[in-house]
């Protein structure tokens, strides 16, 4: 060996010995060890050695706020929803959407003036046990927390998003106490101020006055802000309580890391069971054999921060995550849509997972600006889009069909939907869309200026969503171009009325279409939620008159009307309702999407024989 | 001394100026951080509120002179989104980030030294060029590329590591080897090519030659002398990339569950998250002017041709 060569062979051994000693760390799990790797998922045992039921999940971005007034995200909702209670809840298994008595005994009765809904509570229900309370035993629930409760949900101090949304202007003197409360600054005291509908009856009775019949009031008493919290608690941790929930959920938080894993552990004293009734089918499906038993059915959950979508489903494929959800590039991959519009897994994945395809409540719409000289003025013009543009076509294309076309603006599963009122929405019709075009005075397009559409994103997909609807308008003779922008950016467009035609979505408060029609109620105009400023007189006063009319047969009549108008004065483009669509284990048991419930950990069960066995070949 | 004191004066008005650069970029030309909290359709209530809970609503001056009194006491308060102190999110995070950049930083220093003086001194001979065209391809590849096909191959097809997942202590070496293994993978190509270069610049020097004619050994020229005064740019290179180590990877933090400094400024940036924002930005402009005067002083112990006046 010359001395060049062995030199050489030094520095190749040196180089490869330094990579070597760093991939030497790398420790090959045991099979199903832990959060590492291996060909099976881990069975997770107990503190007496026996196998525990772990639903493993995870989060796609870090919570925010975990007290539930404070809260205004999804992620933070998902665990608030876990640990704490509201007074009412969402059936699991019915659809449409109902609501069901959570820390009530009953659903609240009304007094026979329609105003003044009786709550009892549930006795025997117990805080979970924490430092807050004497010796570290949690207490019973009781009438005074759920007035203290209502109380900082409508203190100006803590509650700075839901509020308005859910209970302003609907239960008697609370706007008054949330102007005191601001009045006074943070730390108002509640000893002093009461709410003038809000009533102790006795330890576990309260009274709540409404300020006028409201059918859709109490859908406020399920929503996770207005969830009961202990006086204790918030009193001693302060500002710290956000960090450190203390509730009667069917969870206790084990571990709280916000941005690494989240741990909940099964709260042995929660004072629910599972459904005993569902939708026809549910039963066979197999969803009611946990009917009557003690929920949570799982032990624990597992909720690790996952950001990204790929470790999410390789994670998911190595069966170590019981449930995903599909993005459009795995949906592609993993999932075809049949002729019917049944959705099915692909061959390679349709034995190894279930999956689920479901409604969300969620509408995708192009506000047309009627304040807008050209667009507000001509009714032929927004007609002449409303014909061009082509839903279904989008549906197949761009989003492999995962939607449904949209008749009305609610929702498809939502009570006043287009199955309720029979609302039809424009056909795509070139020809018509022509004919129209002429007729605001723009045959084939001649003389009408660009149009802009303008997007809250500058995203690969908005851009995407943008070209198809171009070249699909082209055909008609509409030239648009596009406006990409960042969401606050988009946002200050649309709420000063400096837009053309907005993309424009809503996802539901409640499951009702109340929500959905007071997006075109004039007073609501930017900048509220009224992106278009459509102020219509007539659909005004059905709007007001439908509002406070109890779900049934006479209001989606006033809902079909209502709907006729908007089909003839367009001043939104109705596009489309997304679909939920996601895969799951086959260990995982009682798996009924509920869009009111993007976390129903407590309903869930695994099923440890089935997980032993591992993602089958 | 005076020469140290002098420069850390010089500082102070390029620290300023990078506040008011920040401070113009985050809160009066950046995005409404309210508004990125409360999304569409909020109330004029709920944002006046939310602003009067995050101190938006002072005036612009009373703010900056706030986030002056910040970066003096290094005391950036408590983050909009989560409430808790930013001193403890930074600690806890850049453990994380050091923990998944320091190792392959201080190996590939090494390694880079080791190929690059290789590659140099075998210059246009056949390893030179396979190393330049295997540099050249490597660098090529997008940082993404490498971590999907890395974590699709090596942890989910293969099971050599974990696909993702953090832990503390010694528990969490397992999550920490493949992603640092795909910095040091990537770091090579443009390392090696600017070390490489470096070395051959001193190799065709004169006092090399004259080393030669003397009789010195070639691994006495290669380690006596040329190594010896490439340092000044390996170490320029090298010592101002220190202070970004804390920063980490995003990519490799959120591809790998690892929650580090980088993890946290991209979810900073996409919350509005603006005292998080400011504050690593203002550290990795001190950071990066004290680790430049550093660099300063080690020449002058590297090389006594350099003096410090």
């Amino acid at each position: 060996m010359t001395p060049k060569t062995r030199t050489v062979v030094v520095h190749l051994a040196l180089t490869l010995g330094l990579l070597a000693t760093l991939t030497s760390c790398a420790c090959k799990s045991e099979n199903g060890g832990g959060d590492g790797g291996g060909s099976k998922p881990a069975i997770e045992k107990g503190e007496d050695g026996k196998p525990i039921k772990v639903l493993n999940y995870f989060r796609s971005a870090a919570h925010k706020s975990l007290d539930p007034p404070k809260q205004f995200d999804s992620a933070s909702a998902e665990l608030i929803d876990n640990v704490y209670d509201t007074l009412l809840d969402y059936h699991y298994l019915k659809r449409p959407y109902e609501l069901v008595p959570n820390l009530v005994s009953e659903m609240p009765s009304l007094s026979e003036d329609g105003l003044t809904y009786t709550f009892k509570l549930r006795k025997g229900i117990k805080f979970a046990d924490d430092d807050c309370f004497p010796e570290g035993k949690g207490r019973e629930l009781n009438a005074d927390d759920v007035i203290y409760s209502i109380k900082r949900f409508a203190d100006a101090n803590i509650n700075t998003n839901s509020y308005h949304v859910l209970l302003k202007d609907r239960v008697a003197g609370m706007d008054d106490f949330r102007a005191k409360t601001k009045e006074a600054g943070k730390g108002a005291d509640y000893g002093t101020l009461d709410i003038d509908g809000v009533k102790k009856v006795d330890s576990h009775t309260l009274t709540i006055t409404l300020k006028r019949k409201d059918p859709l009031a109490l859908y406020a008493f399920a929503s996770s802000p207005t969830a009961i919290v202990p006086k204790e608690a918030v009193e001693k941790y302060g500002d710290e309580f956000e960090r450190h929930p203390v509730g009667t959920g069917p969870f206790v938080l084990a571990e709280l890391s916000r941005r690494g894993e989240v741990v909940l552990k099964k709260n042995p004293n929660y004072h629910l069971t599972y459904p005993t009734e569902g939708d026809a089918g549910d039963k066979e499906a197999g969803l009611l054999e946990h009917a009557g038993k003690q929920l949570p059915l799982v032990d624990e959950v597992h909720l690790p921060l996952i950001e990204e979508p790929q470790p999410r489903m390789l994670e998911f494929l190595k069966g170590r995550i019981d449930w995903i959800g599909l993005d459009r590039d795995n949906f592609t991959k993993m999932a075809t849509k049949d002729d019917k519009g049944n959705f099915t897994l692909n061959a390679e994945y349709a034995n190894k997972f279930d999956m689920y395809a479901e409604l969300r409540l969620v509408n995708t719409y192009y506000s047309l600006n009627m304040k807008d000289e050209l667009l507000g003025k001509n009714k032929a013009l927004r007609q002449a889009l409303a014909y061009a543009f082509n839903t279904p076509l989008y549906i197949e294309q761009m989003l492999n069909g995962r939607g449904q076309k949209l008749h009305s603006i609610v929702p498809i599963p939502i009570a006043g939907s287009e199955r309720d009122t029979k609302a039809q929405w424009y056909e795509h019709n070139l020809e018509m869309a022509k004919k129209k075009l002429e007729e605001a005075g723009f045959p084939n397009g001649e003389g009408l200026p660009e149009l802009t559409i303008e997007y809250g994103s500058s995203s690969t997909v908005a851009r995407q969503n943008f070209e198809f609807q171009r070249n699909l308008l082209a055909k008609a003779g509409i030239k648009v171009k596009g406006g990409f922008q960042s969401f606050t950016a988009f946002l200050g467009k649309v709420e000063t009325g400096n837009f053309q035609i907005a993309s424009s979505a809503w996802a539901a408060d409640y499951p009702d279409g109340e929500n959905f029609y007071q997006l075109l109620y004039g007073p609501n105009k930017v900048p509220g939620p009224n992106q278009a400023s459509y102020d219509n007189p007539e659909f005004n006063t059905l709007y007001e008159q439908a509002k406070y009319m109890p779900p049934g047969p006479e209001r989606n009549a006033v809902f079909a009307k209502m709907a006729e108008m908007i089909k003839e004065d367009v001043p939104v483009i109705l596009s489309v309702n997304p679909l939920a669509f996601g895969m799951y284990q086959k260990w995982v048991g009682n798996m009924k999407r509920s869009m009111m419930d993007d976390a129903p950990y407590k309903y869930l069960d695994i099923d440890i024989d089935a997980k032993k066995k591992g993602v089958p070949e | 001394m005076s020469y140290i004191v002098r420069r850390l004066l010089y500082m102070i008005p390029t620290i300023l100026g990078v506040a008011l650069l920040v401070f113009f970029l985050f809160s009066v030309a950046g995005e409404d951080p309210v508004r990125i909290a409360l999304g569409s359709h909020a109330s004029p209530e709920a944002i006046a509120a939310l602003e009067a809970k995050w101190g938006l609503d002072r005036p612009l001056h009373m703010q900056f002179l706030g986030f002056l009194g910040q970066i003096v006491t290094f005391d950036y308060g408590e983050s909009f989104i989560s409430g808790e102190p930013l001193s403890d999110m930074f600690a806890e995070g850049a453990v994380v980030s050091l923990s998944l950049t320091l190792p392959p930083f201080v190996i590939g220093q090494v390694l880079f030294v080791s190929l690059s003086i290789l590659i140099a001194y075998y210059r246009d001979s056949w390893l030179d060029r396979f190393a330049t065209a295997g540099t050249v391809m490597t660098m090529s590849v997008s940082y993404l590329v490498y971590i999907i096909a890395f974590q699709y191959i090596l942890a989910y097809q293969l099971e050599l590591f974990p696909i993702r997942g953090y832990a503390s202590g010694l528990e969490g070496l397992q999550y920490l080897v493949l992603p640092s293994l795909i910095i040091l993978v990537v770091s090579i190509g443009p390392n090696v090519r600017i070390y490489r270069t470096v070395f051959l610049d001193e190799m065709n020097a004169d006092y090399v030659r004259t080393a030669r004619a003397k009789g010195v050994g070639e691994a006495g020229v290669l380690f006596k002398h040329v190594l010896k005064n490439a340092m000044i740019p390996i170490l320029t290179y090298t010592v101002v990339a220190i202070p970004f180590l804390i920063l980490g990877s995003f990519l490799m933090e959120r591809y790998f569950s690892l929650p580090g400094v980088g993890d946290l400024l991209i979810s900073a940036i996409n919350n509005g998250d603006f005292p998080v924002l400011k504050g690593l930005t203002m550290y990795i402009a001190i950071a990066y002017s004290v680790f430049n005067l550093l660099t300063d002083i080690a020449y002058a112990y590297v090389d006594p041709r350099v003096q410090l006046n």
